[in-house]
């Protein structure tokens, strides 16, 4: 016995296989009976043909079979009908149940024995074999739902495999519902029209109130028609699945049951995992935004201080030195400061940019032709670097959804990046390539490091500390506020080229 | 940098001056010329180290953040064979750099940015020759007099009563007018090395030793705190 007998009022547990001693059902014993009448027919018709050992045999063959075929109790019931049938028709006195010669009554003796053995073992033999293939299918069914909830991506994904699984278990309809704090409210059902009615609702808060299973009321009686199992998952909130009774026919296929608990544990596991994974991705992603915080942080201070030094340094110089300092000492002075604070300028430019995505404000999205604000970055680039030679291969461009000032300042880090560290000729192209505008920065350079090309094609915003300045990391950032990506090669035989792609709309037209 | 033609007949402090940016080393050869110094420039820490033995320079002026290498890691180098002054140049986010490297023997520090002035006022104080004169036993600071062989110290005339351990603070000062000295420092040299992290026993007796000095309103501090640092005797002021 695997469990206690259950209340009556809940029929789901009366499915309970009573293991190898299975109740016997109104068939078999039909069988049973029609069998044992075959044997005694044949005992009959060979009443003067075979000895009475013989015929004996025939009715330990149907009890056998019997046994066999239906289990422990048709098997004990066909041994004990048949030696009533045997003792009734062979022995003498025929067809009364006396006995008159003493070696009957021992025949008879050692018959029934040798028929309820019979019965005894091939009902277990049966009973074991029923077990096996029970215990089979349900690991089949078990690894099967493990398989398809572990690999279930999200919670409806898992709640979904959830009832998939249990409904084709039960061959009944099954909903999930799920606590929104004030209630169950119904997730997903089975079939899809199939609504949870005032007892089924009530019955699944029960069940998540309780946090036990709630069954399903008896036929016949007032109440749900669902048992409903929670499914309690910390941090990923809690739901509760229901299946309708099981119907008579599966009333004795007890893993289901056990399936079923495999089921729900399985979700509650699932969930959590997602659950885990959501707040992992959650702290992954803050650590990013901070260590972009730390790498813009980090260059900014590199990045400002110089020009605020340079410019400090000169003015005090002018104003302390001024009289003993010769006269092409004091133009270069002035210049100093002059491009140092254009430099400053810019930076500010950059970090107001970078304060602005920051705040999470993103973009404002307008239509703008992409080939004037590149022409208006290539002035400015060449404007800021006179000793670059900076040129454009700009030619008619579809118009796209961006914000000028932000794709103006990208395309300008790029070519700052190149001026910086490329002395030879620089081009930005611009060009459309299938749904996407790429704007191209090409130098003759030294080329990008390794590490820097790889952080410019990867999804990561902050860059290692490989990289000082601002330019690209805000360059990137302004990108994905655009909706676009940058990507980034080596050019043969040497020199640089980072692009810039960005989303051209489908109801673009090309300007003319 | 060529020095101005008219001072070319005195001899002229070189200026090694140490800094990866070319804006800086512009402006800091401009401002050292016009003020009577002739310069040499390095842009690697490499670079210092070898003009440092090549030119034989009077002074260094050490940016802290090299490309090659650390500006400590230079400093200790140079300390293995010269008693070559430093001055370094320093970041904002670079404070616990700049104290290790005045803990390593870099005799005084400016932080970025600085006006030319405060540079060339450090310039002069680090020039000065150390072990010049033969560690007098009067030291004047104004109206202050300390007398070392009479452990007597007195404003104006006025006799001003120290503990000894106070006195021997203020003689660590006031011994290194116009150069900062560090917490580390001053520690070792008045408690000794087990003392060198005695940060908040040293800030007690500062104030002690300043409550005791106060100048009334008359005149600036002679100790000068450098924040997080140590500190300065500027009693050399009024010479």
């Amino acid at each position: 016995m695997k469990h206690a007998d259950p209340p009556m009022d809940e029929p789901q547990l009366r499915t309970a296989s009573l293991g190898w001693m299975t109740a016997p059902r109104a068939g078999g014993l039909l069988s049973a009976a029609l069998w044992l009448a075959l044997a005694a027919g044949a005992a009959i018709l060979t009443h003067h043909t075979l000895s009475e050992t013989a015929r004996l045999m025939l009715f330990l063959l149907a009890v056998l079979v019997s046994a066999v075929r239906y289990g422990f109790w048709v098997g004990v019931i066909s041994a004990a009908a048949s030696v009533l049938l045997f003792n009734f028709i062979f022995v003498e006195p025929h067809f009364s149940f006396d006995i008159a010669r003493p070696e009957s009554l021992v025949t008879l003796l050692v018959f029934m024995l040798v028929a309820g053995l019979i019965g005894l073992l091939a009902g277990r033999l049966r009973g074991q074999r029923d077990d096996a293939e029970e215990r089979a299918t349900l690991l089949a069914t078990i690894s099967e739902v493990s398989r398809d909830i572990a690999s279930a991506p999200t919670p409806e994904a898992v709640l979904n495999a959830a009832l998939t699984h249990m409904t084709s278990l039960t061959r009944s309809p099954g909903m999930v519902l799920k606590d929104d704090g004030h209630g169950a409210q119904l997730l997903l059902s089975r079939p899809e029209d199939r609504v949870p009615g005032a007892d089924d609702l009530q019955a699944a808060q029960q069940a998540l109130r309780r946090g036990g299973v709630e069954f399903a009321t008896a036929p016949g009686w007032d109440g749900s028609r669902f048992t409903f199992f929670p499914i309690r998952a910390e941090g990923a909130g809690n739901y509760v699945i229901g299946h309708e009774r099981i119907g008579a026919p599966q009333m004795d296929l007890d893993y289901r049951e056990q399936a079923i608990t495999v089921i729900v544990r399985q979700s509650e596991l699932a969930l959590q995992r997602l659950a885990f994974a959501a707040s992992a991705n959650d702290e992954r992603r803050k650590a990013e935004t901070e260590s972009l915080k730390a790498t813009l942080l980090s260059s900014l201070s590199h990045d400002l201080r110089t020009p605020l030094a340079t410019i400090l340094g000169s003015v005090t110089t002018l104003r302390e030195l001024g009289p003993s300092l010769p006269a092409p000492a004091r133009s270069d002075l002035l210049m100093a400061i002059e491009e140092e604070a254009q430099r400053l300028n810019r930076y500010v430019a950059n970090l107001l940019h970078m304060t602005r995505l920051q705040s999470g404000l993103g973009a404002q999205m307008s239509w703008l032709d992409a080939g004037d604000v590149a022409r208006a970055a290539m002035l400015r680039a060449t404007r800021a670097f006179p000793q670059a030679r900076i040129q454009g291969d700009l030619p008619e461009m579809p118009m796209i959804r961006g914000e000028a000032a932000l794709l103006e300042q990208a395309l300008f880090n790029l070519m700052e990046n190149a001026a910086k560290y490329a002395p030879g000729p620089i081009t930005l192209s611009g060009r459309r390539e299938g749904g996407e505008l790429v704007f191209a920065v090409s130098d003759t350079g030294p080329g990008l490091p390794e590490n820097v090309r790889m952080w410019l094609n990867s999804d990561r915003l902050a860059a290692g500390p490989e990289l000082s300045g601002l330019g690209l990391p805000i360059c990137k950032g302004i990108v994905r506020a655009l909706g676009g990506r940058l990507s980034a090669q080596t050019q043969q035989p040497h020199g640089a080229q980072i692009a810039l792609h960005l989303p051209v709309p489908s109801d673009a037209m090309p300007r003319g | 940098m060529s020095a101005p033609s008219s001072a070319s007949s005195i001899p002229q402090p070189l200026i090694l001056i140490v800094d990866d940016e070319p804006q800086i080393q512009r402006f800091l050869g401009h401002a050292l010329s016009a003020a009577g110094y002739e310069c040499c420039l390095a842009a690697t820490g490499a670079e210092a180290l070898h003009l440092a033995e090549a030119r034989r320079p009077d002074l260094m002026i050490l940016d802290l953040g090299l490309p090659d290498m650390n500006g400590k890691a230079v400093i200790e180098r140079l300390r293995l064979t010269s008693a070559l002054p430093v001055i370094v140049l320093s970041a904002q986010d670079q404070e616990m750099e700049k104290i290790m490297a005045l803990d390593l023997g870099a005799d005084d520090f400016v932080a970025k940015p600085f006006a030319i002035g405060e540079l060339l006022a450090r310039l002069r104080v680090c020039l000065r020759p150390r072990r010049a004169n033969p560690p007098s036993d009067i030291i004047r600071a104004g109206s202050l007099l300390i007398d070392r062989s009479a452990h007597e110290v007195t404003r104006a005339g006025l006799p001003i009563r120290l503990t000894p351990k106070e006195f021997e603070l203020l003689i660590a000062l006031a011994q290194n007018p116009g150069r900062v000295m560090t917490h580390r420092q001053l520690l070792l040299q008045v408690w000794g090395p087990a003392h060198v992290d005695d940060v908040p026993y040293l800030r007690v007796f500062i104030g002690q030793l300043r409550q005791k000095l106060e100048n009334g309103a008359t005149g600036p501090a002679e100790i000068q705190t450098e924040p997080g640092v140590g500190y300065r005797w500027m009693g050399a002021r009024n010479e």
